[in-house]
């Protein structure tokens, strides 16, 4: 071991409560970090898996302009080219077709406004959650011509319940009007009240009947094998499109473009966090820089001998960031493994948030959120308040070389 | 050629905006194998005088020379390369690293002037062995008496094989028997090893030891007084 | 001067540069404390603000069953005798305004969807709700005016429709039978969520009246009080006044749940916040004191050598960290309420995440707002955990045995 070292590691323990207090500061920071950026990360893999699962599978197929106006005579007229376009990319693990249209929905008793959404349920559960969602009843069949799923909300609003008929009333393709009546089969809980409040799902082949679709669908539905897929997979398919139906009017948009809201939120939580963050490190790096600044004042003395010995103030500098740096490495090791114990203990059993229930379950989250301990988490918890410690603690090791021999003996 | 040749030098200190004369007007060549007092009150400049020598510090005017070469032409790096090489230092206190032991510490210098672990460890457990250190290799400085505190920078002043020595003060925080054998071992150094010893002090018991005394006074020198004889190596 | 004043004042600037350190590390705490506290409340007040405004109100009277089933089906026929209810209970300054409000289905040739149908007398909703001041196009709806619909910026786009175009309107009446009547678009409101946009339609209450063939009952009544913080006082006066006549009263927080509990769990980011920085800058403060106080041992000797009580020494150590606390929450509070106030005006455009801040209901600039409660909670929470922590050094201080202290070196 190099004598630089051994001094520096020495030195680090002569005042040991001080050394315990810095290092435990580092710590601190660290834990906090690693433990909040597993719980964000956790909770915006939950959010985007949810929504994705929910609503827009990674991928759709559109017709141009659809997304934004979502009218019922905007459709991607051959669903069945773009089908066998995206059977033949490897990453896509499945892919179902959707109508959608606004209608008139009707009980017995009470009429509301409800999105009548159709689904052909085989592929339908391959690429979202849908089928796991079911609050009550059952999922569709294939089978099934005049069977529907009603969200709880919708339900409720509409006093309805199980095997009770439904009518629903819209306008279709053509402009025509559609109608067609059809039989609860199950009630449909999403947790997310606007979906809850709004949806109806029908059997696609029903829904092209009665909205004039005549075989056309509004959306192809992709799920890949993971987010990274989505950007590839995208390209390739806006290649084949072109290709193989020489059409452009369809587009390929990506869950980010198909929930613009999500990603930007994310993105606004992520960016307000580090901004928490920054602030928390610049006061624990300002509580630390004492301590390193008073090793060296209370030190000028020792460093003038040395430096009446001949120590070059290179060495001095290298001594002080030894064991500034070694006080640092220890207070992030610590911190990391603390911070990775505590997010992992949370991984398993959860954490709930008091009140919060309401709020998470509209952005998809359960009640008790799971963090998730990643590399990224830890790797970027622990690297800001590396560079922050180290940063601060270069301050007092290059003003050592300020000092002058004399001065520092005298003191 | 003396050892150390001071001619005309000054030191004038700022201190706030009244100049200080620390020095004035002093000339004085130090033969090799001295082993000479800078004697006088506290403020009378006498180490300063030893800190100018040692290349701590750079006179205001006139020259310095130590071992041939003019200190007011050496960078600091370069400063800092003579004193490694040519000059050792024992303080008042606290002169040693406290978190290195005995032995590292008198090995600290050596590696400094890159010597190779094995050589280190075994020269300074000899200069230790004659400084009568024998069983307190390991031991650090807090675990040292005063004198063997003392001991140990002599060891340290003495292991890179110096032209000169200078001790500010060395006995101030020790008793006079203590004190005593410290002189004791440091002449021995000067007449073994013809180290050229040049003590700052206003202790008598190092002015008896000594075998001239400068005296200084309001930054001047007052009296040089020759001492005592002793045979002594001419310089070649 | 009290001597311990003397003595802490001078002692903390022993050490200039050790003294500064720290008290940036507590201004820059304080500092976030308040200014990050006043942005949250800022977004927190303006989602109460936006809830309020968007139709809610500080209270709403509602047919009982109403709430759970906003269907015609509930309703309040004796609208007047409420009416005189509320003359004599509410407060001097409080409006109200009565309302229809249905589910609806909205449709023209190119489009159709779900909307809420509000029937407003247009005088009176003009004092409590956005509608009237949100107007960019065309014009606000007049009483008697029984065509005229005014709808958002966002509904008139996704139904690719213009002023002066026709709407229907399709809603089940008292009979239960589905009733349509057309409309005329007079006016185009905007408002900071789209979403609010694409939701509301407004129509004079009687149109709906006559629509839903309910003649002149109402659904709810919406007040707006001098303070929101009136809102459940003057609630339980009204639930007293008002236990005969079936009547459901809520206050904004019942209507405004998500909105509710945001800004509780607000209240906890921001103690949690307050509490963790504190810690962050605990460490520094424990251990500068410590310093200031080990390289002062033998001072402390001494004093106790002439015969100072342990007692003297503690408060003499606590009294510089109060110095040090105080005047790091001085510099901290100012540089707040500093930064909060160059704010006041254009606050923080947060536009760049436009799509994000509709997801989450936020609007687009956040305006910065100071609740003394935090203020007072910041400064609270460092003095106290401050001295709490200072405790230690003191302590130490305080017990130093002149022996130790005078070898101490």
């Amino acid at each position: 071991m190099s004598i630089e070292v051994k001094m520096a590691w020495r030195n680090l323990w002569r005042n040991t409560r001080r050394t315990v207090l810095t290092i435990a500061a580092i710590a601190f920071a660290c834990l906090l970090l690693v433990f909040m950026l597993s719980w964000q990360f956790g909770t915006y893999d939950v959010m985007i898996n949810t929504a994705v699962g929910i609503h827009s599978g990674h991928l759709q197929v559109q017709a141009k302009g659809y997304n934004d106006k979502q009218a019922v005579y905007q459709v991607v007229p051959d669903p069945a080219s773009v089908s066998a376009a995206v059977a033949g990319v490897p990453q896509v693990t499945a892919h179902t077709l959707r109508a959608k249209a606004f209608a008139m929905a009707s009980s017995a008793r009470r009429t509301y406004g409800a999105m009548a959404v159709g689904i052909a349920p085989a592929s339908e559960a391959a690429v979202s959650t849908l089928a796991k969602l079911i609050f009550e009843g059952e999922f569709l069949a294939k089978t099934d011509t005049d069977q529907a799923l009603a969200g709880r909300l919708l339900a409720q609003n509409l006093k309805i319940g199980l095997g009770e008929e439904l009518v629903l009333l819209g306008q279709g393709r053509d402009g025509s009007v559609a109608a067609t009546v059809v039989k609860i089969k199950g009630i449909i809980n999403s947790g997310q009240d606007v979906f809850d409040r709004s949806t109806v799902l029908i059997p696609l082949g029903l829904f092209q009947e009665s909205f004039a679709m005549q075989g056309t669908v509004h959306e192809v539905v992709l799920r890949c094998r993971s987010l990274q897929d989505v950007a590839p997979v995208k390209l390739q398919l806006q290649d084949k499109l072109a290709a193989q139906i020489k059409s452009d009017t369809l587009v390929v948009l990506d869950w980010t473009e198909l929930m613009p809201g999500l990603l930007e939120s994310i993105k606004l939580d992520l960016v307000s966090g580090f901004i928490f963050y920054f602030i928390l490190i610049i006061v624990v790096a300002f509580s630390i820089l004492n301590t390193f600044l008073m090793s060296v004042f209370e030190r000028t003395r020792e460093f003038g001998v040395m430096l009446a010995m001949g120590t070059t103030p290179g060495r001095l500098t290298r001594i002080l960031l030894f064991e500034s740096s070694s006080m640092t490495l220890i207070g992030i090791l610590i911190g990391a493994l603390a911070g990775a114990a505590v997010t992992q203990y949370f991984a398993v059993h959860g954490i709930a948030i008091a009140d919060a229930a309401e709020i998470l379950r509209e952005f998809g989250l359960p009640e008790r959120i799971h963090p998730r301990l990643s590399i990224l988490s830890v790797t970027i918890g622990s690297g800001i308040v590396l560079v922050i410690t180290f940063t601060t603690t270069l301050y007092p090791a290059f003003k050592v070389r300020r000092l002058i021999p004399v001065q520092a003996l005298r003191a | 050629m003396p050892i150390v040749e001071c001619d005309a030098v000054n030191k004038i200190y700022q201190q706030g905006r009244v100049e200080v004369a620390a020095l004035q007007d002093i000339n004085l060549h130090i033969p090799e194998g001295a082993f000479i007092a800078l004697a006088g009150p506290s403020g009378s400049g006498k180490t300063t005088l030893l800190n100018l020598i040692g290349g701590l510090d750079t006179a205001t005017s006139g020259t310095i020379r130590v071992v041939g070469k003019s200190m007011a032409k050496l960078t600091q790096t370069q400063l800092a390369q003579l004193r490694l090489s040519q000059v050792g230092f024992v303080f008042q206190s606290y002169n040693l690293i406290p978190v290195l032991s005995a032995q590292e510490n008198v090995e600290f210098v050596m590696l400094l002037q890159g010597i190779p672990a094995a050589e280190r460890t075994g020269r300074a457990r000899s200069i230790l062995d004659t400084v009568g250190l024998k069983d307190k290799y390991k031991r650090r400085p807090a675990e040292l008496s005063g004198g063997q505190q003392q001991r140990v920078a002599v060891a340290r002043a003495i292991v890179a094989n110096p032209a000169i020595v200078l001790a500010d003060e060395p006995t101030a925080n020790l008793d006079s028997k203590t004190g005593q054998g410290l002189l004791e071992l440091m002449q021995q150094m000067n007449t073994e090893r013809n180290v050229t010893f040049i003590f700052a002090t206003h202790d008598q018991m190092v002015m008896q030891y000594a075998e001239r005394v400068v005296y200084l006074k309001d930054g001047r020198i007052k009296t040089d007084t020759l001492k005592q004889h002793r045979d002594k190596v001419e310089p070649k | 001067m009290n001597m311990h004043v003397q003595i802490g004042w001078r002692n903390i600037w022993r050490n200039p540069k050790r003294t500064a350190v720290i008290l940036t590390a507590i201004i820059i705490g304080v500092w976030s404390m308040i200014f990050l506290s006043g942005l949250m409340r800022g977004i927190a007040d303006q989602m109460v603000r936006n809830g309020i405004s968007n139709l809610t109100g500080h209270l709403q009277l509602h047919p009982h069953h109403y709430r759970r089933d906003p269907s015609v089906d509930h309703r309040i026929s004796d609208a007047e005798r409420l009416a005189a209810v509320l003359r004599q209970n509410l407060p001097a300054g409080a409006v109200w305004s009565r309302r229809v409000r249905v589910n609806a289905v909205a449709g023209n040739a190119r489009h159709s969807s779900g909307v809420t149908l509000v029937g407003i007398d247009p005088a009176k909703e003009a004092q409590l709700s956005f509608v009237s001041s949100a107007i960019t196009r065309g014009r606000y709806l007049r009483s008697g005016d029984n065509r005229g619909i005014i709808v958002g910026k966002a509904l008139l786009a996704k139904y690719e429709t213009r002023l002066g175009r026709k709407l229907v309107l399709m809603s089940q009446d008292a009979t239960g039978e589905i009733s349509s009547r057309a409309f005329r678009i007079t006016g185009v409101f905007q408002t900071e969520l789209k979403a609010t946009e694409k939701q509301f339609v407004f129509v004079n209450l009687t149109a709906v009246q006559k629509m839903l063939q309910i003649d002149s009952a109402i659904s709810e009544i919406a007040v707006l009080l001098p303070s929101h913080q009136q809102a459940d006082a003057v609630a339980g006066q009204l639930r007293q006044a008002l236990a005969e006549h079936k009547i459901d009263v809520s206050t904004w927080q019942d209507l405004l749940p998500l909105v509710k509990a945001t800004i509780k769990i607000y209240d906890s980011f921001i103690f949690l916040w307050f509490l963790v920085v504190f810690i962050a800058m605990g460490f520094g403060i424990v251990n500068t004191t410590l310093m200031a106080v080990f390289e002062r041992i033998r001072e402390f000797g001494l004093l106790k050598a002439l015969g100072m009580r342990p007692g003297w020494i503690m408060r003499m150590v606590l009294t510089e960290s109060l110095f040090l606390l105080m005047l790091g929450l001085l510099a901290g509070n100012l540089l707040g309420m500093l930064s909060i106030y160059a704010l006041a005006e254009t606050g923080i455009d947060l536009s760049a995440f436009a799509a994000g801040l509709e997801f989450v209901g936020m609007g687009r600039i956040i305006f910065p707002v100071v609740q003394i409660r935090d203020v007072v909670g910041a400064n609270l929470v460092v003095v106290v955990l401050g001295l709490a922590v200072s405790a230690y050094p003191a302590y130490k201080a305080a017990h130093f045995t002149p022996v130790q202290a005078l070898t101490h070196t």
